[in-house]
């Protein structure tokens, strides 16, 4: 069913792809742009297309959708652009509307969709994978991600998906006092692949706090870039009910507290949920950014090299650059990776809809790992982590893939 | 159309994951950075991605039996319309070809691919000491193969010239396929026609380069930059000028009117004096500090013997792009005053500078319209730009006028139609006025000769 609401998410796209000038700026930054370099793939090819849609230049088909789902939504171009024209957002609004158009989303989606819907399902998938890790890896090395077929199945809805917003996520302002109750958010991707370092966080964080632990429900962001708005929405309602008694929310997914904190803009418009949305994602905050805050020590310092990733929702999408550094150089040796803040070709599912190109992002990912001379390459979201799980794994051994939890 | 045939032979001759032609990929190679509308869309039928010359010259040989148009392409930068494909046919996209083939480092020259962007040459030859100067601001994204087409230059012109002062030997495929070899490494290669020269700036309507020997430089040891303020765009202008008699030669010298300044500032949060009108920024270089201190010094006292109001010299990296931040923002802060904007391109000989922006400013209080004028004073290469909303027809006529008159006051005092930006489609209507009829009939020509079945890049330049 095409409604109006999804007329008027083509409409706002094209208000932000009106500013491009073609002047092909962001080309190069455009990590898919690079691996496959036709016009359609870079920034400027999906702008530009955009703009023709909406002018009804262009067939509003399948054809065009695969143009806009071939994003990693890394907001690589966004830096790039001179106008600072936010292609990702455009994105996500234009598959939105498409899928809208084709009659909602995929069978593929649409299953995973209510697959995250469901706390309990995400518990038993999560369970599931448990019993299928191989045993004997201890928590300090994630080998232990679930096998590809069950990865394969559930990740999309696991944690990240694309990065659905415009506008990069300001950093929290939250004052903390010894009185902030402190809640902790635990994404789906995390519960279901690296529930190790989901336990570490909440082990750091109780060294600092009393944590809340609640049983949230998905922060929805699959829903949102596989265009199941409507889905995103209610999920934001009942986590924003959930968190109300909280003062601070923290996140050790860059995925999930990205889209946690952007949830006040989707609800601008509801009278009813308008305030309490604005309050909910006011309290959202990234694990070490809150612990940078809240003067939080590193357990141990190791003598092993250490270098950063940047999630792109985390780095990007939240300005958080300077936090997770701090604390692993007073973990470790910290090294600075070339292109650290590159995307890692993962972006929520696309490393599952497109494994060619994706293992074509992550080889050269994995090149400046190498040569930094790591021992360790920490990431801050679980669909990072899997790709840097996977670039530690094509390197032979010359280095491990660590969530920032287990690190610090 | 091109027949399924055809495309056989094109697939055959590139292979097949090479040639692109669905309905999105053809709308993707339908556009170029130049403010043309995007719809309808001059889709081509074809899109050819060739990765060697041996595959350009089959490519051209099967157009030109067929008289097939072909439209090359590097990353379509340029803001002429000219890698638009008009008349559909093929777009040769030489992208692909991305190989640095040679650095003599003896002879000082680099042998390169056509699809090579210029910021990587650039870093290439950089990282041995060696400085391939010309500089368009679209460097992160424009082709060797595309500045050669469009004979492009930047901010360094002043100093250091445009492409074709660099370019020493071509290999061009011709329209029927011919791979022609013109110029070498000997300095002084004078025997026959300078074809080289030819076919740069030829934007695509002689042959498709396929490899370019390019001249290099040492690379500067020491780079400074100044930011002086003027009571007035005359006094700046007069500044650059008088610098140039003295023989200091700026690397690169921008000039910014006041509309410029007041935009810049806006957005960056500033507050300028009010006396002043205009700005300077100017990029210098040389051996070692010293070169530059006595350079700073010497145009400081032209500067407050015309009047400059404050004068700054970077002291650190950060302050010299804290002060070029002024003149790279413009653009930016100018695109976010108006849903569109038309962007020009001019040249005029340096001492009229002034006089062209008097005549601009006119124009746009007669068409009661925002133009802002800024450029490259050190080499008159001005670039006025108009403020506008395609979809108001009204306001667009003006737009248009005033455009017009903008190209009448570069030539009536003795100026150009471009300094940087080629042709292409947009300033077609202009050339005869520009190059005189003489001027057009010995290009077209040359044109026939090269081109005889007119296939190359059609509807382009006049
Ligand atoms: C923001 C911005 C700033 C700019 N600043 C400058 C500047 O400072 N100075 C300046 O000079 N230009 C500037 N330009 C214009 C543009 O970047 C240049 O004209 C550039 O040289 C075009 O290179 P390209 O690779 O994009 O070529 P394209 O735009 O793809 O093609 C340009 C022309 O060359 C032809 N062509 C391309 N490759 C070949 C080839 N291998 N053989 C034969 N013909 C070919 C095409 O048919 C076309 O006619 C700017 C453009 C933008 C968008
Ligand atoms: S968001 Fe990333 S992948 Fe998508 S167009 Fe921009 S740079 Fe490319
Ligand atoms: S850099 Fe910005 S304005 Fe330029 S083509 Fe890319 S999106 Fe458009």
């Amino acid at each position: 069913m095409l409604t109006n609401k999804s007329e008027e998410l083509l409409r706002e796209a094209e208000q932000i792809v009106a500013q491009c000038e073609r002047c092909g700026n962001c080309l190069t930054a455009c990590p898919l742009f690079k691996v496959v370099n036709i016009e359609r793939v870079g920034p400027r090819g999906k702008n530009i297309l955009t703009r023709a849609l909406a002018q009804g230049g262009v067939e509003p088909d399948s054809k065009a959708l695969d143009v806009v789902n071939f994003c990693l939504l890394c907001r690589s171009c966004v830096e790039a652009c001179p106008s600072k024209l936010k292609t990702d957002a455009a994105m996500v609004n234009v598959r939105q509307y498409l899928m809208d158009k084709a009659g909602g989303p995929g069978i593929k989606y649409k299953t995973l969709g209510s697959v995250m819907k469901s706390r309990n399902v995400v518990k038993m998938a999560a369970g599931m994978l448990a019993v299928l890790r191989k045993t004997g890896l201890n928590c300090l090395v994630p080998y232990g991600m679930a096998p590809e077929e069950y990865t394969r199945e559930q990740l999309p809805g696991a944690s990240s998906g694309p990065a659905a917003f415009g506008k990069q996520a300001a950093p929290a302002e939250i004052e903390l006092t010894a009185a902030s109750k402190v809640a902790y958010f635990y994404g789906c991707g995390m519960r279901m692949m690296f529930p190790e370092a989901a336990a570490q966080t909440v082990e750091i964080l109780k060294s600092v706090t009393r944590p809340m632990l609640k049983d949230n429900h998905c922060c929805g962001l699959p829903h949102l870039g596989h265009g199941l708005r409507g889905d995103f929405l209610e999920l934001a309602k009942k986590n924003i009910a959930l968190f109300e008694d909280a003062d601070v929310v923290v996140s050790d997914c860059a995925s999930c507290s990205g889209t946690l904190k952007h949830i006040a803009e989707y609800f601008a418009d509801d009278a009813e949920w308008k305030d309490r949305a604005a309050a909910f994602s006011r309290k959202v905050m990234d694990l070490s950014e809150y612990l940078v805050k809240a003067g939080y020590r590193p357990r141990q310092r190791v003598e092993a090299r250490l270098t950063y990733h940047d999630s792109c929702h985390l780095g990007r999408g939240q300005g958080v650059k300077t936090q997770p550094r701090e604390l692993l150089k007073a973990a470790g040796n910290f090294v600075e990776m070339t292109d650290a803040d590159t995307c890692c070709g993962g972006a929520g599912s696309f490393h599952m809809d497109y494994p060619d190109i994706a293992a074509k992002i992550l080889a050269s990912k994995r090149g400046n790992i190498e040569k930094t001379g790591a021992d360790v390459v920490v990431a801050s979201c679980p669909v990072c982590l899997v790709q840097m799980t996977k670039a530690a794994e094509a390197s032979g051994g010359k280095f491990k893939a660590m969530h920032i939890s287990q690190v610090i | 159309m091109i027949s399924e045939e055809i495309k056989k032979s094109l697939r055959r001759a590139v292979g097949a994951e090479n040639v692109l032609d669905s309905d999105i990929d053809r709308f993707g190679y339908s556009y170029d950075s130049s403010s043309m509308p995007i719809l309808p869309a001059y889709k081509p039928d074809v899109v050819v991605l060739p990765t060697t010359a041996e595959e350009v010259s089959k490519v051209m040989a099967i157009a030109f039996a067929h008289g097939i148009p072909v439209t090359p392409r590097g990353a379509a930068s340029n803001r002429t319309g000219g890698s638009v494909p008009l008349e559909g046919g093929i777009v040769l996209s030489l992208d692909r070809m991305t190989k640095i083939l040679e650095l003599d480092e003896d002879n000082m020259m680099v042998t390169t691919e056509p699809g090579v962007r210029t910021i990587d040459l650039y870093n290439y030859c950089a990282a041995k000491g060696l400085f391939f100067p010309p500089d368009p601001a679209s460097w992160k994204v424009s082709t060797i193969g595309g500045n050669i087409a469009e004979n492009a230059g930047g901010m360094r012109a002043v100093k250091y010239g445009v492409v074709s002062d660099y370019v020493m030997a071509l290999e061009v495929v011709l329209a029927d396929g011919t791979i022609l070899n013109t110029g070498g490494k000997a300095i002084k290669n004078v025997t026959g026609y300078d074809l080289k020269h030819l076919f740069t700036g030829s934007e695509g309507t002689l042959g498709i380069i396929t490899k370019a020997t390019l001249k290099l430089i040492p690379m500067p040891k020491q780079r400074g930059t100044l930011q002086i303020m003027f009571k007035s765009l005359d006094a700046a202008c007069a500044t650059i000028q008088k610098m140039l008699q003295e023989n200091i030669v700026p690397a690169a010298a921008e000039v910014m009117d006041k509309t410029s300044l007041d935009i810049v500032s806006k957005k960056r949060k500033v507050i300028l004096d009010p006396v002043i009108e205009s700005c300077a920024i100017i990029e210098i270089d040389g051996e070692d500090q010293d070169a530059l201190d006595a350079q700073a010094k010497r145009i400081e006292a032209v500067a407050s013997a015309l009047g400059a109001v404050n004068f700054q010299v970077a002291q650190s990296q950060s302050e010299s792009d804290e002060l070029w931040a002024m003149r790279r923002g413009l653009s930016q802060a100018v695109a976010a005053l108006a849903p569109n904007r038309i962007g020009e391109d001019i040249a005029v000989p340096r001492g009229s500078f002034p006089e062209v922006v008097r005549r601009i400013k006119k124009l746009g209080e007669k068409y009661d319209l925002t133009i802002v004028v800024y450029g490259h004073a050190g080499d008159g290469n001005l670039h006025p730009t108009v403020l506008c909303d395609y979809t108001d027809a009204e306001l667009m006529e003006r737009v248009h006028k005033a455009i017009d008159g903008i190209f009448e006051a570069a030539l009536a005092v003795g100026g150009t139609l471009s300094g940087e930006h080629g042709i292409g489609i947009s300033k077609k209507p202009y050339i005869v006025q520009a190059l005189g009829q003489a001027g057009v009939e010995t290009m077209k020509v040359i044109k026939q000769a090269l081109d005889p079945k007119g296939i190359l890049n059609p509807g382009k330049i006049w």
